[in-house]
């Protein structure tokens, strides 16, 4: 075989040691010295940190000194610095396509750090290979494509409004899309936040009343999301505007519809300990502050009759019910799409043990949420629910339904900070004569100010009690008893109390499964949202364009979810604020004369970025594959299964691809004559 | 391991660990975060003073040899609510039958209800002995009386095959 076009490459080799991360385990200068034998490289070299300003550096000056045209970069996965070194060879002259990047780490010092000799025999192999590839690869050009400066922000907890407030102040138009009919979420049902102890309503209305009044900011309470086409700076969303039955333009909040509707319905915002009624505003601080009709429950929807009841309809004075409402939809071009659903708390019911949903005085943390604050059913007096009266005991019982192979196995994250909270809550409204407990496991206080609120809860007289119940039981007269066996002490204890508070984790949301396949969302094995990448890229889905906000990625507090939020916005801004993206070319690209119109790549490609357009040949209709380039993700699922070899990856042709393969076998190659 | 109990000068034996952990086809066992919700619910610790989270750190640390000639594995009334509510799946009833194997390996002392059982099985099939009952008139009756079917004693064969399944065991 002559060697044509590559004996005309001059390839520059780089070994990294990633500190000692490779260098610990690969013998560096053996893998360069080695590399410094193979055809067509002209410099080899090795050093402490590629990635690092001096390590750039030195590529960049042996690219213009040695006149170097193509690089191999044998680091770090090309997960973590392909980016930042196309970047240094760009800045030197080279196109940036012409890299390629052998992964010593993943691939080799990590998983044989037991067999350091094999490891470099792997690694000198593995930059054969990339040697091979290198000199066949092509150069790239990125295009770029105009985008939509508008956003949607699904989700409208106290996530979805930071966010929608960051995009809008920063001049984007903002689509905030909410289930309910009020935006909020889980944060207007809190009580206090920890661990400040200031009210949660005191800090999230005025945000609420600031984001349905923000000019930039479309408010879509009472509608869901159900379609999503397109592709990133080009989304196509279909809202679905729920029917309220009542208007919001006309209806001016003064419930009086509620006072005179004669059908209860459990109220959701108070977790169903109290009623409201078919016609009603969500919560006290609802924005919009505009009633709406459950169509599950009233009497007129139910039995589709005009004549039935219509009560409401007298008692408004403002002629906003409107019954003949039907569902809207409505067609929103967006550029970017932050998520943020939010999570659900677990719901113990089915957790036989600890008697949630049995005995009427063990409760969810959410629901003491609502029993103490002053919105909520009891007007923010500290009740057993059973009895009606204050309770002389209180225990909290920790990670439930957290933590636990037969559940979740993750940690909630809250659960610590919210019992502490409820904790001091219980003292200072109920005083100094009340029994207050917490049984726990590890107490985890890791925030700032966190280790301090803790402390605060020791001031006050609560007990700590390091173990975790087993059995709870309904005494005689009411009152719960259980054994704790406690580990400081070394004695099994047995508790009475009038209330058991359960710490209840965070679960994902019901709909996340929903919003995974809508919005092309991966989804990781506890059930949330996958971001891009756990430490560098968390506010990001894989998918381009798809932002992460708050507690839809993983349980999160208050502060996390509002970093995240701010965060996630300042992501979008990024993205679309030049109004241009610019798209990575390493797409599939079709062969028109070799596709013979199979669909199977249509078929295949989860990303929809393949559409069968018609071609006219020789006088006939043909139907010819089509790559959307700006949504095309470079999977290469396509071209493997393609018949014809139509289909190709850019950078994945059969010759890159083979180079590298016959490079991987230099002994068969060495039978065939070179 | 370099741990030395300073109140026995015990020091671990990591091979008998390795023993049990073998024995409980996983390691599941090394899982144990020390919650105690097994110890909280054990029906054996008010009788006996059984904690099972003590038994399972132990083993973890490899304190196994004196827990497998003690009696204490053996008060286990095999209720198994901790299988059924150990969040870690790390149950310590699982470790106490691997212990009570390890001891019958080792020749320790069996407690004399566990020899009784199996001699028991060997002579007519039953772990418990036939028992007589007491009716609402306060007569003391037995199958017979009660015109029960009569236990058929085990099937040929079935002693040798018991034996052989012990010895393997």
């Amino acid at each position: 075989m002559i060697p044509v076009a590559s004996n005309m490459a001059r390839i520059g080799v780089y070994v990294c040691h990633c500190g000692l991360n490779i260098a610990g385990v690969v013998d560096v200068e053996e893998v360069a010295n080695y590399a410094k034998t193979l055809p067509s490289v002209a410099v080899s070299k090795h050093y402490t940190y590629m990635c690092s300003e001096p390590g750039q550096r030195m590529i960049q000056d042996d690219i213009k000194a040695r006149k170097l045209d193509r690089i191999v970069i044998a680091t770090c996965s090309p997960r973590m610095h392909e980016e930042t070194f196309r970047k240094a060879i760009a800045e030197a002259g080279l196109n940036p396509y012409l890299v390629e990047i052998v992964n010593l780490r993943e691939q080799v010092s990590w998983p044989h750090s037991q067999e350091p000799k094999k490891a470099t025999e792997k690694a000198k192999a593995l930059v054969r290979m990339g040697v091979a590839r290198v000199k066949v690869l092509e150069p790239l050009e990125r295009r770029r494509v105009s985008v939509e400066k508008n956003v949607l922000v699904v989700g409208g907890g106290i996530a979805g409004i930071q966010a929608s407030l960051d995009l809008a102040n920063a001049g984007f138009k903002v689509y905030l899309v909410e289930k309910a009919p009020s935006i909020g979420g889980r944060m207007a049902q809190l009580d206090k936040t920890f661990p400040t102890l200031d009210c949660s309503a005191c800090i999230l209305t005025p945000k609420m009343v600031d984001v349905a009044k923000h000019p930039k900011v479309t408010l879509l309470a009472n509608s869901e999301v159900t379609n999503v086409k397109g592709f990133v700076g080009n989304y196509e969303v279909t809202v679905l505007r729920n029917p309220r039955f009542v208007s919001e333009v006309r209806c001016v909040g003064c419930e009086l519809c509620t006072q005179v509707c004669p059908v209860k319905v459990p109220d959701k915002f108070n977790e169903n300990l109290s009623e409201t009624r078919a016609i009603s505003i969500y919560s006290s601080h609802a924005v919009p502050k505009v009633a709406a009709v459950d169509p599950n429950y009233c009497l007129r929807l139910k039995t589709k009759n005009k004549s039935v009841c219509g009560k409401c309809l007298q008692a408004c004075e403002a002629k906003a019910i409107e019954f003949d409402q039907e569902p809207v939809s409505l067609q929103l071009k967006v550029g970017a799409v932050v998520i943020a659903v939010g999570s659900e708390v677990f719901d113990a019911s089915n957790m036989a043990e600890y008697g949630y949903g049995r005995l009427p005085n063990v409760i969810s943390n959410i629901e003491f949420e609502r029993i103490s604050d002053a919105s909520g059913p009891t007007g923010g007096k500290i009740l057993d629910p059973k009895s009606g009266k204050p309770p002389t005991s209180i225990v909290f019982i920790q990670c439930v339904g957290s933590r636990d192979k037969r559940f979740h196995e993750y940690c909630c994250r809250v659960g610590c900070m919210v019992s502490l909270k409820q904790a001091i809550l219980v003292r200072e409204k109920l005083g100094k004569d009340v029994n207050v407990c917490v049984c726990y496991n590890d107490l985890r206080a890791f925030g700032k100010g966190y280790e301090e609120f803790y402390r605060r809860a020791r001031d006050m007289d609560i007990n700590f009690i390091a173990g975790i119940p087993s059995d709870i039981r309904s005494a005689a007269n009411g009152s719960l008893y259980f054994d704790v066996f406690e580990s400081g002490t070394n004695k099994l204890l047995e508790l009475h109390a009038d209330l058991v508070v359960l710490a209840n984790g965070l679960v994902p949301n019901n709909d996340v499964n929903k919003i995974s396949k809508l919005l092309h969302a991966l989804r990781s094995a506890d059930g949330f949202l996958l971001e891009a990448h756990p430490k560098l890229r968390p506010l990001e889905c894989s998918a381009a364009g798809i932002f992460l906000a708050g507690a839809c990625q993983g349980p999160k507090d208050i502060p996390d979810t509002v970093a995240q939020a701010s965060g996630a916005a300042a992501k979008v801004m990024d993205l679309l604020s030049s109004g241009e993206i610019e798209l990575e070319p390493l797409k599939a690209v079709v062969d028109k004369d070799l596709c013979g119109g199979c669909r199977v790549c249509e078929s295949l490609c989860p990303f929809v970025a393949i559409e069968m357009k018609e071609q006219e040949k020789a006088g006939t209709e043909e139907l010819r594959a089509e790559v959307i380039e700006a949504m095309c993700q470079g999977c290469g699922l396509c071209s493997a299964a393609c018949p014809t070899g139509a289909i190709k990856l850019q950078q994945y042709s059969g010759k890159q691809v083979l180079a590298q393969v016959e490079a991987a076998f230099p002994r068969v190659k060495e039978k065939g004559g070179t | 391991m370099s741990l030395t109990d300073l109140m026995s000068m015990a020091k671990p034996n990591l091979e008998s660990r390795e023993k049990i952990l073998t024995k409980l086809r996983g390691r599941d066992l090394v899982n144990c975060f020390l919650c105690i919700k097994c110890t909280s619910g054990c029906t054996a610790l008010k009788l006996l003073e059984l904690k099972p989270h003590e038994i399972e750190k132990l083993v973890n640390l490899g304190f196994v040899d004196d827990l497998a000639s003690s009696d204490i594995v053996w008060t286990c009334v095999t209720c198994l609510k901790c299988v059924q509510r150990c969040p870690q799946k790390a149950s310590p009833y699982h470790v106490i039958m691997a212990l009570r194997n390890l001891a019958v390996e080792r020749d320790a002392n069996v407690p004399e209800a566990y020899m009784k059982a199996v001699s028991q099985i060997l002579e007519n099939g039953l772990a418990e002995q036939i028992q007589k009952v007491t009716n609402k008139k306060m007569e003391t009756c037995d199958r017979e009386s009660l015109e029960l079917p009569k236990i058929k004693p085990p099937q040929e064969g079935f002693q040798a095959v018991f034996m052989k399944a012990l010895e393997e065991k």
